[in-house]
């Protein structure tokens, strides 16, 4: 039996769009396992990101609660959510968003250094990280302008792993990627997965979707469908069948 | 032309805050240059203009002696002498006197005037400012200069004349121009008829008679007063006289508007450059944040003469918007100003549209703007349209990573603050001029406060010359008794001769000159500025303004005279004062006797602390009466004379403080909205991190606090160095050439912090700002 890791009750949110309310989301139950690759699926416009940012605590739902193991998170104002997401989240977005200004490496010690004063063990995570996502320190020490989107990727991913996350939340990782340097990070993914690391990661691309152990459709606002995938295997076609046909199923 | 005005419309709806506080800088700027060049320009031209009203005369002489006997032996000079247009010959009462004012004292050579000869003299008319009661028992007409609470229309004044006290009613104020203040070495008290005849039978106020001359050219005012005094001193040789000149009142008149007006003109120049500062770096800002923007319009056909244009437009319009808000405000100020300046001058002065220091402060703050703008959008002429669409300029300094986490040992916040520190180098510099001259404005008013508003006796010493607890003049006959008498004089710490008088500088000008027996006795010791005091019979020490117009050094010899007699000195030292505008002088007693022997003498005191200066002058002018001449309270002359001086100061100081505060507070509103426009997506990214509002409020306060707190302790460490110097050039015009004021070492370094946390504080507030920035909506692109 999974261990559950978040829950959601009655999630909704709503946005005012120019005077009209728009429900984004509504009524969610929602519950995410350790060690799960759960990915959220949909059409454009779906909610999908929308209920990775509320998962994550980066926002507030409108309505309905978020449980972090025995602590309800959406009750929290933005420090508490600063803290629950510096303390138990990583994430990992498409356009990267490493800061300009700052070398690869300080860009996660910033992330380090904020929940941990352990300067040479975090530095130490580091090195493991970046070795472990074939970044070498020539890359380090270099600003993100001066490397590649997927080796930025990539620095992204140790930004999000460095302080240990229980979860890790990915907005569509290899949406501003080209095929090989997006393959290099979901591979990346997949692996840490396989070492266990919770992801929850929001795309809508289905070779993408095929790395998940767990997929959500959502729709609308409204989870439409499940399928459980298990753990990756490459060259699965069994795999690849299940999801074209649970795809298919939600109308995709 | 209407596609930069298009653009400009644009710009201004998208950055409407740095608009608004462009515009409150621009505003504070135009408001101190109006009245800068008002107060420069036109307020001392109402001297003139006042002079002309009222036919003023260029020289006036009270000689004690009757106006028949004065013309028996002056007439053949005035007429003679091709300078002068026209002169009279008046009676008059003349003898030092004092009255109370605010907490002092006033202590002058009092003309007294019959009230109808005075109201219809033909030269220097006596012009009624204010009236209450025409025919009071008492009555008496005071200059305008000294309306104030305690001297109000219809309250009795008492006036100390020679030994007795005498009670009158305020019936009125007048102007004159000449004879209007104690500044002017002669003051005019007009007395109803009874008063007059009351004061002029009673025998103890010398009758004399005012002689003024009106000369063609006012420029020959100082030497023709110079040889006025000679022809008189030679013609009654035992007669006591007084003069001044156009030249030496003019001036006098108008020390406090000088110097108000040059720290204006210091603010409004300093408000001026802050300004230009944040424009000029809100445009480089500007051009880089949108360099994609400025590259698609060059894509589209726009020229870089219409992008630099559009800028010229936006600063412009906001800058003749601003200046012309600027220049109605201080016509609002000025009437303020004026009274606070006419309690000074003692000529009023009526408020009125000035157009020429308009159209100079417009084009001031035009053209400042204008080569500001010009010079800072240069750069948009080097982008090329395709380079700018790809982001071909970079936004970051990417040569050196002058602070890895990894490595410091530094806090994360602090860390991540001095990475925004060094990235930021416009931000720095514009922090750096905005401290730098705040810093100045801070330690002009560390000394201001210290030697002027808390204790007055630096600024005193330095402006005075010298000042005692009393001063007794005595007659020379009685000389050696009054000083057997303070000898055994427990009450007294110290009694030293220090008489005043004038000399004559032949080929020069007329010096007032002090002897003194032992100088070594004189409270102030910075008295000579250069050289030493005299200490021989055939040396002097001249005024160190004088010294420079004339030529003279230390160690050259020069002639001076009176009483008939020349006799030759060896300048030993300079001297500063500016009492007689820099025309002043030292002899010992030896020195001066080998031109003269005076019938009286002046000589300070200083009495035990415990002692009441009032009682003990009292008790010492009754034991001497008939003796002494005078007996004065000199600190509370100086106390009443510096009243004014003290209260402008402390509106100065409080006025420049609280400037300096809101150009602190605009600078930081415009550094801070560049900078969070600039790092929004920075922010949002550490938000999403897991930093808190208040992490990253902190994090940006001590972004800027390295380089406020540097350019703070540099700052105010040079002005503290050059605020002596600097002032001394400020008045130099008043013959101080070096100012040793106590520059207060512990309010500047607690000003400096202060500076510091204050503008730490500020940034704070002005950062709550980024609670706005919200993660989830800046990542998903609605930021």
């Amino acid at each position: 039996m999974k261990k559950s890791l978040l829950k959601t009750k009655q999630l909704s949110k709503s946005f005012s769009n120019g005077g009209t309310l728009q429900h984004v989301l509504k009524n969610i139950d929602l519950e995410l396992y350790e060690g799960d690759f759960t990915v959220i699926m949909g059409a454009s416009g779906a909610g999908k990101s929308t209920l990775l940012y509320a998962l994550s605590g980066m926002d507030t739902p409108s309505l309905g609660t978020i449980t972090f193991g025995d602590r309800v998170i959406s009750d929290l104002n933005s420090d508490g959510l600063a803290v629950f997401r510096r303390e138990h989240c990583g994430f990992v977005f498409q356009q990267i968003y490493l800061i300009d200004g700052m070398s690869v490496m300080d860009n996660v010690m910033a992330a380090g250094l904020l929940v941990s004063k352990d300067r040479k063990g975090i530095r130490n995570r580091a090195k493991e990280l970046f070795e472990a996502v074939g970044l070498g320190p020539e890359t380090w020490r270099k600003f993100p302008t001066q490397i590649s989107g997927g080796e930025a990727q990539r620095a992204g991913i140790v930004r999000a792993l460095i302080n240990n996350p229980r979860i890790l939340f990915a907005d569509e990782p290899t949406g501003a990627l080209n095929s090989k340097t997006g393959l290099e990070v979901l591979n990346t993914l997949t692996k840490f997965n396989e070492q266990g690391q919770s992801v929850v990661m929001v795309t809508h691309d289905m070779r993408s979707a095929r790395r998940g152990s767990r997929i959500l459709y959502l729709k609308d606002g409204v989870i439409l469908g499940e399928c459980r995938l298990g753990p990756y295997v490459s060259k699965d076609a069994a795999r690849h069948d299940k999801l074209s046909a649970f795809l298919a199923e939600m109308g995709w | 032309m209407r596609k930069s005005i298009l653009l400009a419309k644009a710009n201004l709806r998208r950055a409407k805050g740095q608009a608004a506080a462009i515009i409150g800088l621009m505003l504070f700027a135009s408001l101190m240059l109006n009245l800068w060049l008002m107060l420069a320009t036109d307020y001392k031209q109402n001297f003139v203009r006042c002079h002309e009203k009222l036919n003023g005369e260029h020289v006036t002489l009270v000689l004690n002696r009757e106006p028949k006997e004065a013309a028996a032996g002056l007439s053949g000079f005035l007429e003679q002498d091709s300078r002068m247009s026209d002169y009279s010959l008046e009676d008059a009462l003349n003898m030092v006197g004092s009255f109370a004012f605010h907490d002092g004292e006033v202590n002058s050579e009092l003309v007294f005037l019959e009230k109808e000869k005075a109201f219809s003299r033909r030269i220097g008319q006596i012009e009624l400012v204010e009236e209450v009661e025409k025919d009071a028992a008492k009555g008496i007409y005071l200059p305008i200069l000294y309306k104030s609470e305690d001297i109000a229309l219809g309250k009795e004044i008492e006036i100390t004349i020679g030994n007795g006290k005498r009670t009158y009613q305020v019936c009125g104020f007048f102007n004159s121009v000449m004879a209007g203040s104690h500044n002017c070495g002669l003051c005019a008290v007009v007395l109803t008829k009874d008063c007059y005849q009351e004061l002029a039978e009673a025998g103890d106020v010398p009758k004399a008679t005012l002689v003024s001359v009106r000369l063609t050219r006012a420029e020959d005012s100082e030497p023709f007063e110079t040889e006025l005094n000679t022809e008189a001193s030679a013609r009654f040789p035992d007669a006591r006289m007084n003069s001044n000149s156009y030249a030496l009142v003019s001036q006098s008149r108008y020390i406090s508007q000088m110097v108000c007006s040059g720290i204006i003109s210091a603010a409004a120049f300093f408000v001026l450059l802050v300004a230009l500062a944040v424009i000029a770096s809100n445009i480089m800002n500007y051009i880089q944040e949108n360099m994609k923007n400025l590259g698609a319009l060059k894509a589209l056909g726009y020229t870089s003469r219409q992008l630099v244009g559009s800028l010229l437009l936006q600063f412009l319009g906001l800058t003749l918007l601003a200046a012309l808000a600027g220049i109605g405000m201080s016509y609002c100020l000025f009437p303020k100003v004026n009274r606070m300046m006419v309690s000074q001058t003692g000529i009023p002065y009526e408020v009125h549209f000035l157009f020429w220091p308009l159209l100079c402060t417009l084009l001031i703050s035009l053209g400042a703007v204008g080569l500001a703008v010009w010079l800072a959008s240069r750069k948009i002429r080097r982008i090329e349209a395709i380079t700018a669409l790809r982001q071909g300029m970079g936004t970051h300094n990417f040569k050196k990573n002058h602070l890895p986490l990894d490595k410091t040992r530094t806090p994360l916040l602090w860390a991540l603050a001095l990475k925004n520190t060094c990235s930021n180098l416009k931000q720095n510099l514009t922090i750096s001029i905005t401290m730098l001259m705040i810093s100045l404005v801070v330690v002009f008013s560390g000394v201001m406060i210290e030697n002027i508003i808390m204790d007055m006796t630096p600024f005193v010493e330095m402006i005075v010359g010298e000042t005692a607890d009393s001063c007794i003049n005595i007659r020379a006959e009685a000389e050696e008794d009054f000083l057997r008498a303070m000898e055994q004089e427990e009450r007294v710490e110290k009694v030293y001769l220090y008489h005043s008088l004038k000399l004559r500088h032949p080929g020069g000008a007329e010096l007032m000159a002090t002897f003194c027996g032992d100088f070594s006795k004189v409270n102030n010791q910075s008295l000579c500025v250069e050289g030493r005091f005299p200490k021989y019979d055939n040396e002097v020490a001249i005024a160190a303004k004088y010294a420079k117009e004339k030529g003279l050094m230390v160690g050259d010899e020069m002639t001076l005279a009176a009483e008939g007699k020349e006799a030759r000195y060896l300048i030993s030292g300079y001297t500063q004062t500016s009492n007689n505008l820099g025309k002043d002088c030292l002899l010992t007693r030896e020195g001066y006797e080998r031109l003269g022997k005076p019938d009286q003498y002046s000589y300070y005191l200083n009495l035990r602390p415990e002692v009441g200066i009032d009682t003990f002058n009292e008790e010492i002018g009754k034991e001497f009466a008939g003796k002494a001449n005078a007996v004065l309270n000199i600190r509370a002359i100086v106390e009443g004379s510096a009243f004014v001086y003290v209260s402008l100061m402390k509106m100065i100081v409080a006025a420049v403080l609280c400037l300096s505060l809101i150009i602190i507070a605009l600078v930081l509103y415009l550094l801070v909205r560049i900078l969070l426009a600039h790092k929004k997506q920075e922010y949002g990214i550490l938000k999403a991190l897991g930093f808190t509002t208040g992490q990253l409020v902190l994090q940006t306060a001590a972004g800027f606090l390295p380089a406020v707190a540097a350019s703070s302790a540099v700052g105010i460490f040079v002005c503290a160095w050059v605020i002596n110097p600097l002032t001394s050039l400020f008045l130099r015009g008043i013959g101080i050439v070096k100012c040793t004021f106590t520059v207060p070492a512990g309010f500047l370094a607690a000003a400096g912090a202060g500076m510091t946390a204050v503008s730490f504080l500020l940034v704070c507030l002005l950062s709550l700002r980024i609670r706005k920035i919200a993660p989830c909506r800046l990542l998903m692109g609605e930021g």
